[in-house]
């Protein structure tokens, strides 16, 4: 696991998954607890620890890892270090 | 320091720290790593099981996680139920058997935007006729609610959130211009629910709209308010399940009783040792205005039932002289419970406070300006709170504000005439000095009312339930609710005893819970007498009364247990002394039992009153 990829140790820890959990496997079909609820605090989450606000569009976006990584990256948001706390 | 630290306290510390860390990042997946770790802790760690039950006009399901974090850490092993999304009424009406359970406590949770939408675009509809008579709706919804709740759902306590203003309107100049405009609308919806809650009956109140003017917008998002219905930001929801815990806790956990307080730079600015009386300031400017707001505190804490204690390394002549002498001084020498003016350890004397109120020092709260007489107490007395921080004036008021320690939902006759009653017990004691104990007791003049537990005395029954520690035989935390079906159940036994003496009134101190079993059996559920009325035989008197109601009844046998805690020893040998028979002892406690029902007398310097029942 990347240790500096903060995004990928939000969503392992998150989702509570194994910690080698590779990024392509972070997807929301693959991860049962990735529900509508779980959604909803994902994206609370993601806009209070990296301090951004998505736009509905983009949020219908936000599925995997990699659209996350996408979003943040399209907002300037550094992803090799660690989320503000 | 966050408010919940107390509240906490006994965790391992990986837990504190996981929670800690998950409040000071406030971070969601943190929230969550935290709770497996509370989930995971022993059940005596984690507290009592508690069945929430949520109705909401909006969409709390995807923050259960986070109320549920908050509530563990009251401590509580909370159960959430939610109720459907903006359907109150039609789930208030279903009657409890159709429910998955009688909940421990129903919240309901509303805002404008769904209460009463109109008011957010009062020009669309019809303003101002229709818009007041819209209002008037509301609040008639609001009675519904609590009536249909009574109905159905009796002795459960209901939460209503008051409404906040929303985040996000156009227009608020004009909204505050008009008693039809939103803010008047918010305002009367509220007031509304600060009647019904004031009518009693087990009603209260989250007040939301000051939570959210307090928190102000950033508790709020837009973003999810439109794309699932549920208005909080990741801040707002931990912000607002701590407010939910906080606002449910004294349910279930009993308020601290006594704050202990120093003296010099506390009460007043200055030594009055070595500045002299007539250098400390107190008084209507700075910074003597900042002790006598902190005065103005104490006196209302005092009134609302906490008692206060005086430590002070000082010459007790020189504290007397300042008491006595400046124009500004709020509290008296007398408004003190306790007083320990030396120049012993604060440790010592906190202890010997304790041991004068017959209090233990978990219910003891700890203000001082010193870092070294906190720190020194904080290490030596690990169950007592240390309220403040710093040393600093405006910090120590702060700290007061913002505790929850003295957390209550209403404040009883009982609770205002407690610093009076302990003030009439240090008398008592005082007599009891003078002459042998028997001549003592009959000096007391004491009188006994037994009364049957019903709706007139239930509430101080479940909160003598929820706070005796001392002398509670199995210290069971019965709910109102459970209390009212044990009252229900044929054959049970439920009686209270209410005490007067020549220093006046005591009002229910004891109260005693049997529940019949097979054979002609009845079991003592609960047993217990305040602390304020110990050593004075009342226990005796009602055992006298249950077992002449059990042989009424027709009862041949009672079985007791005792359940041994860490503040209980008192009464560990009272069945002994009471003459049952010890049988056995298990995992839960001692078990005793007496058979055949033989009568007792009531002790001589006791006279005995009899009513039937209390309705």
């Amino acid at each position: 696991m990347q240790n500096n990829d903060s995004l990928l140790q939000l969503l392992v820890d998150f989702f509570d998954l194994c910690t080698d959990t590779r990024p392509e496997d972070i997807a929301q079909p693959a991860i049962a607890a990735w529900d509508s609820l779980a959604s909803v605090q994902l994206v609370a989450e993601l806009q209070s620890m990296y301090h951004v606000d998505f736009e509905l569009e983009e949020i219908e976006t936000l599925r995997s890892y990699e659209q996350i990584r996408n979003a943040l990256s399209k907002k300037g948001v550094s992803l090799d270090k660690s989320p503000v706390a | 320091m966050n408010v919940i630290d107390h509240w906490i306290r006994n965790f391992p510390a990986p837990v504190q720290e996981a929670i800690t860390t998950a409040l000071e990042t406030v971070s969601l997946t943190r929230i969550r790593r935290a709770t497996r770790l509370l989930e995971g802790l022993d059940m005596e760690l984690r507290g009592a099981s508690i069945n929430v039950e949520i109705l909401s006009t909006y969409n709390v399901e995807p923050i259960v996680p986070v109320l549920s974090f908050a509530l563990s850490c009251m401590p509580s092993r909370p159960e959430l139920q939610l109720g459907p999304l903006d359907n109150i009424e039609a789930h208030i009406a279903q009657p409890a058997a159709a429910l998955q359970g009688v909940p421990d406590v129903r919240v309901v949770l509303w805002r404008v935007e769904e209460l009463l939408p109109e008011a957010l675009f009062p020009f669309s509809h019809g303003f101002p006729e229709e818009m007041v008579a819209r209002i008037e709706q509301a609040t008639e919804r609001v009675e519904r609610v609590v009536s249909m709740h009574e109905r159905h759902m009796h002795g459960v306590p209901l939460f209503l959130s008051t409404i906040a203003l929303p985040p996000h309107f156009s227009n608020p100049l004009l909204a505050a211009q008009h008693s039809a405009g939103l803010c008047a609308a918010v305002g009367r919806i509220n007031q509304k629910i600060f009647d019904v809650a004031t009518d009693g009956g087990g009603v209260h109140v989250l007040d939301v709209a000051r939570w959210a003017a307090v928190q102000g917008n950033s508790q709020s998002d837009a973003t999810l308010d439109f794309l699932a219905r549920q208005p909080f930001s990741a801040k707002g929801q931990i912000a607002f399940a701590l407010f939910l815990a906080r606002g449910l806790r004294p349910l279930f956990v009993a308020r601290r009783k006594v704050l202990a307080i120093d003296l010099d730079e506390t009460l007043w600015g200055g030594v009055v040792g070595e500045d002299g009386v007539e250098n400390l300031k107190l008084g209507h400017d700075f910074p003597g205005n900042v002790h006598l707001r902190i005065q103005r505190e104490l006196v209302e804490l005092r009134s609302r039932g906490i008692l206060l204690v005086l430590l002070s390394k000082n010459n007790e002549a020189d504290a007397r002289q300042a008491f006595d002498s400046l124009p500004d001084m709020l509290l008296k020498w007398d408004d003190f419970a306790v007083r320990k003016i030396d120049w012993n350890p604060k440790h010592e004397n906190l202890r010997m406070a304790a041991a004068e109120l017959g209090l233990g020092l978990d219910s003891f709260v700890f203000l001082d300006d010193s870092d070294y007489e906190r720190e020194q107490v904080r290490q030596l007395i690990p169950q007592l709170v240390i309220l403040n921080q710093s040393g600093d004036p405006l910090q120590m008021l702060r700290a007061l504000w913002e505790t929850d320690v003295f957390d209550a939902l209403a404040v009883t006759a009982e609770d205002r005439q407690r610093p009076q009653n302990y003030a009439v017990r240090k008398a008592r004691q005082f007599e009891g000095k003078q002459g042998d104990l028997g001549k003592f007791l009959n000096s007391l003049e004491i009188e006994a009312t037994i009364e049957g537990i019903g709706d007139a005395n239930l509430d101080r029954i479940v909160t003598m339930l929820g706070k005796t520690n001392q002398f509670n035989l199995t210290t069971q935390r019965h709910s109102r609710a459970q209390v009212q079906a044990m009252l229900e159940r044929p054959g049970s036994i439920a009686l209270a005893l209410r005490l007067r003496d020549k220093f006046g009134d005591q009002g229910l101190v004891a109260a005693l819970l049997a529940m019949p079993k097979e054979g002609a059996t009845i079991v003592i559920d609960s047993f217990l007498v305040s602390c304020r009325a110990l050593g004075r035989g009342v226990e005796d008197a009602l055992w006298s009364a249950m077992l002449e109601r059990a042989e009424q009844q027709k009862i041949k046998r009672v079985e007791a247990l005792y359940v041994s805690t860490l503040r209980n020893g008192i009464v560990a040998d009272l069945y002994d002394r009471l003459g049952l028979e010890r049988v056995a002892h298990d995992a839960l406690g001692t078990r005793y039992f007496l058979d055949p029902v033989a009568l007792k007398p009531v002790p001589s310097w006791i006279v005995l009153h009899q009513y039937s029942h209390a309705k």
